[in-house]
């Protein structure tokens, strides 16, 4: 039988080791992701994994089952760490043109490397609240109530950020789609 | 098509390429590392608490005997810490300044009077000396008051005597709310 990520967490906070290495196993994959979408540094994205775990060492006992899961307990550290990232960093840099010249067609061209590599960055260059929104619930497969707790909003407020998130990217990506 | 769905379908594209990626390795090495310092802690903790209370009784005794002795109008001898090396505090939340150095010591002007004979000794600490190659962000921890050899004054730069190199010190350690040892400074008391 598989263990839960709250037996994993009961056991890790209770001193057990294989108990913490499962879950961080299990989840650190998609923490480290969320943070490289969100900050498109994988350097970052490292330091904001381990910090995430190391507050899950130190606060887990704060996590409460009747508040979501663990994965989105996680996300919600994960994402005040990243926060406090961007905060610090010239969000300029990360600026992107509002839309893409191309000529080929997006679709056709999704398998091809750059294309998605001009998702990637109009997904970099939404505002961070929109941008939460796309990763969270479109490159992370996480429901709508995962996300309302990560980010600390109703469902409702995931909900209309997501479209409004889905909006500019539209915009964005203009250039390069045949819409 | 729409353009909701190709919006959809071109994230979904990202999501599938990035779908693998993965924190490194060296992370979860440091991340178990650090778990298992926490848990060290805590059991040294748990031993910490029952060692303290120890460690008050053995300091009321030797106050008590301490004032029995000065009452008699016999020296009072060097003052010694409590067997027990552990006396963790909580320290504030921003950490002292590693790098500052202590206000000097004020010279002892001479007496024009005696001084009171129950004149309680004076804790003098040096600058504390950062124990990390990298400075980490730095929260809230505790400072321990540990004994260690003297020769744990030169690996930071301070003057020992050959001859004391193995006599014990008085250190406080300051050790950060993850278990990381960040800073060392050295203490001794003064008449």
């Amino acid at each position: 039988m598989i263990a839960t990520d709250q037996t994993l967490l009961e056991r890790a906070l209770e001193g057990a080791e294989d108990a913490f290495t499962a879950l961080y196993r299990r989840r650190q994959g998609a923490i480290y992701r969320f943070a490289l979408h969100m900050t498109g540094s994988t350097a970052i994205a490292e330091d904001v994994t381990q910090e995430a775990f190391l507050a899950l060492i130190l606060h887990g006992s704060r996590y409460d089952e009747a508040r979501g899961t663990v994965a989105a307990f996680l996300y919600g550290i994960a994402r005040k760490l990243v926060l406090r990232r961007l905060d610090r960093r010239d969000e300029a840099a990360l600026e992107v043109p509002e839309d893409y010249a191309g000529p080929e067609d997006l679709l056709e061209d999704l398998t091809r490397r750059e294309s998605i590599e001009q998702v990637r960055q109009a997904v970099l260059s939404l505002p961070p609240i929109f941008r939460e929104a796309v990763v969270l619930c479109d490159l992370q497969d996480s429901s709508y109530e995962e996300a309302a707790l990560a980010l600390d909003c109703p469902v409702g407020t995931v909900r209309s950020r997501l479209s409004r998130a889905r909006a500019m990217l539209v915009r964005k990506l203009r250039g390069v789609a045949m819409v | 098509m729409k353009s909701e769905d190709w919006v959809s379908t071109a994230l979904r594209a990202l999501a599938e390429q990035d779908a693998e990626l993965e924190a490194p390795l060296a992370v979860e090495d440091r991340i178990r590392k650090a778990f298992r310092r926490k848990h060290a802690m805590r059991r040294w903790r748990n031993f910490g608490s029952w060692s303290l209370a120890a460690a008050a009784m053995i300091a009321i005794g030797v106050v008590a005997g301490l004032r029995h002795e000065v009452r008699e109008g016999r020296p009072v001898p060097p003052p010694r810490a409590p067997d027990s090396k552990v006396a963790p505090q909580r320290v504030a939340a921003r950490p002292p300044q590693v790098a500052a150095v202590d206000p000097p010591i004020a010279d002892q002007a001479p007496a024009s009077k005696p001084a009171p004979s129950n004149r309680q000794p004076r804790e003098v600490v040096t600058e504390f000396f950062p124990l990390q190659d990298v400075a980490m962000p730095f929260e809230r921890g505790e400072l321990l008051r540990v004994t260690v050899p003297a020769s744990t004054m030169r690996k930071v730069g301070l003057p020992v005597n050959e001859d004391h190199l193995t006599d014990r010190v008085y250190a406080d350690v300051l050790v950060g709310e993850e278990g990381l040892t960040r800073a060392i400074r050295f203490v001794s008391y003064e008449k």
